[in-house]
């Protein structure tokens, strides 16, 4: 069986005419992989990692997640897909108003009743794996505190949670350690990384900070003006590579 | 490339000033307005509002007849009962503008997937409405309803509506798109990103913008009432054509009480949910 759960291949987006974001990109990632996906603001890495979950359809290009084409898939069949990849953000994009429980029960949302979601109704047993999440993450005891309460490492824990709770094989960050401070970044890294070692969690990690890309990501892919221009070991991310990838 | 700046009419800050001078003493010399005729008249406004301020015991024993010496007259024919339904007529207003409100603001929300010309149909509808005084729809379903709570209540719901529509959409249109994003990508359908990514959004502007149309839903409630839709209002207006002075100040002292009531209370409402 092929072992790729993600695969793409002549991957092109654009949001108007004539203004390509991504081209012709051709990409695979096999279970247990962190990749780290480098390039300037605006080289198409967010759209990139929106195409592979289905929040974007690309204009032409194969995203094959889990052995089915997304942009094929109908919305409903697209939900399905997006419950399995957790996505963790810059902003970490968690609702302030909601406690870190709430929060991380979204990561069920795909798995639970609508009637009874929209309730804040949830099950014991999504419950109960909701906190064993937050206790994996370092927040025990912070289940009923607000996120808007918490420090930035902390809600970027909870994003991280939520995507635990998903059950998530495949995790996309988004800059996800951009607004974190260098010991925060580390942790959240490290959380990551054993995401990757204990689950098989695939991870693909937009990053502006190289020296961080080089340690934690065994793999670097770089992007620029919407083509792959880089793919391959970290250990071979060379200054000249960086350069051509970046200016 | 340098980008050209767009280039402006040299005068257009001197003209726009100028126009709003001339708009301004226009209009106090339309009005006829002096500061001499005011002081001339602080001095008639003084003596009415000093017959609403009892002053004596006399003036004491009547108010206290009045709220609880008479049976016929006691404290709950004289305020409670117009109060009470100064305040039923607001909420059924509130209530009944509020419900139809909340999913017809997706319609007008800037940001809505709606097809675009019925969202710009009924927004303009909105701005027409809105341009209308409450005591206008008083007015015209008087025709078919009569005098009465009841049409109060219906001619605040309209008011009550276009308004909040406005501020609802509003709100929808303030939504942070992240959150949203967040429970899209966690697999959420769109009745769970609206509950989980939307709703604890905009709620607390939900909440304040209702209480606020409540805030002036009263005093529209008080002002409807003084043209015959009941409560106090009516208690008031029969008062003042009676020239009953000492009962005015009685009634609007118990308003004044109401209105701070609501205020704080729907403060204190709002704090919780901020």
């Amino acid at each position: 069986m092929d072992s790729k759960i993600l695969q793409i291949s002549d991957l092109t987006h654009q949001y108007r005419k004539g203004t390509p974001v991504l081209q012709g990109l051709n990409l695979s990632a096999e279970a247990g992989e962190i990749i780290g996906l480098i390039g300037l603001s605006g080289a198409g890495k967010s759209t990139l990692l929106r195409c592979i979950n289905g929040l974007v359809t690309p204009t032409g290009g194969r995203v094959e997640v889990f052995g089915e084409n997304v942009p094929d898939l109908s919305e409903e069949r697209r939900r399905l897909v997006r419950r399995r990849i957790g996505m963790i953000f810059q902003e970490f994009n968690l609702v302030d108003r909601l406690s870190v429980l709430k929060n991380v029960l979204v990561g069920r949302l795909g798995y639970s009743g609508t009637l009874s979601s929209c309730l804040h109704h949830f099950s014991k047993a999504d419950v109960g794996l909701a906190m064993d999440c937050i206790a994996q993450v370092g927040l025990d005891d912070y289940e009923d505190v607000l996120v808007r309460n918490l420090s930035g490492g902390q809600k970027q824990r909870v994003a991280i949670a939520r995507t635990m709770a998903q059950g998530a094989e495949i995790i996309l960050g988004d800059e996800a350690t951009a607004n974190l401070d260098v010991r925060t970044t580390d942790s959240v890294m490290e959380l990551l990384q054993g995401l990757a070692q204990k689950n098989k969690t695939m991870l693909l990690l937009s990053m502006h900070n190289l020296e961080v890309a080089r340690r934690y990501c065994p793999r670097i892919i770089g992007l620029k003006n919407g083509i792959l221009t880089f793919d391959a070991p970290s250990a071979s991310l060379s200054d000249d590579a960086v350069t051509e990838i970046l200016v | 490339m340098n980008k050209k700046r767009p280039r402006r009419f040299p005068f257009t800050g001197i003209l726009s000033l100028l126009l709003t001078a001339g708009l301004i003493v226009w209009s106090f010399s339309s009005i006829g307005f002096e500061l001499g005729n005011l002081q001339r008249d602080l001095g008639k406004g003084g003596h009415f509002v000093g017959q609403m301020i009892p002053k004596s015991v006399v003036d004491f024993v009547w108010i206290w007849h009045y709220l609880f010496g008479d049976p016929k007259q006691h404290l709950a024919s004289a305020i409670l009962t117009p109060l009470l339904e100064t305040i039923q007529m607001a909420v059924v207003g509130t209530v009944l503008g509020a419900i139809p409100a909340f999913p017809l603001s997706f319609i007008a929300a800037r940001t809505s997937s709606f097809f675009r010309p019925i969202s710009v149909a009924f927004k303009t509808v909105l701005n027409i409405g809105r341009a209308v005084p409450v005591f206008v729809y008083a007015m015209i379903i008087v025709c078919w309803m009569g005098l009465g709570k009841e049409t109060g209540a219906v001619a605040i719901g309209i008011g009550s509506f276009v308004m909040l529509c406005k501020l609802y959409a509003e709100a929808l249109e303030s939504v942070s798109p992240g959150p949203v994003e967040a429970v899209k990508a966690a697999g959420g359908n769109g009745a769970q990103v609206f509950v989980f990514g939307m709703l604890p959004q905009v709620f607390p502007n939900y909440l304040s913008s209702t209480l606020y149309a409540f805030e002036l839903n009263l005093q529209a409630s008080f002002i409807l009432g003084m043209v015959g839709a009941g409560g106090i209002g009516f208690k008031l207006q029969t008062a003042l054509n009676y020239y009953n002075l000492l009962e005015v100040g009685v009634l609007v002292f118990v308003l004044i009480l109401l209105v701070n009531l609501v205020d704080y209370l729907s403060y204190r409402v709002r704090l919780v949910f901020s």
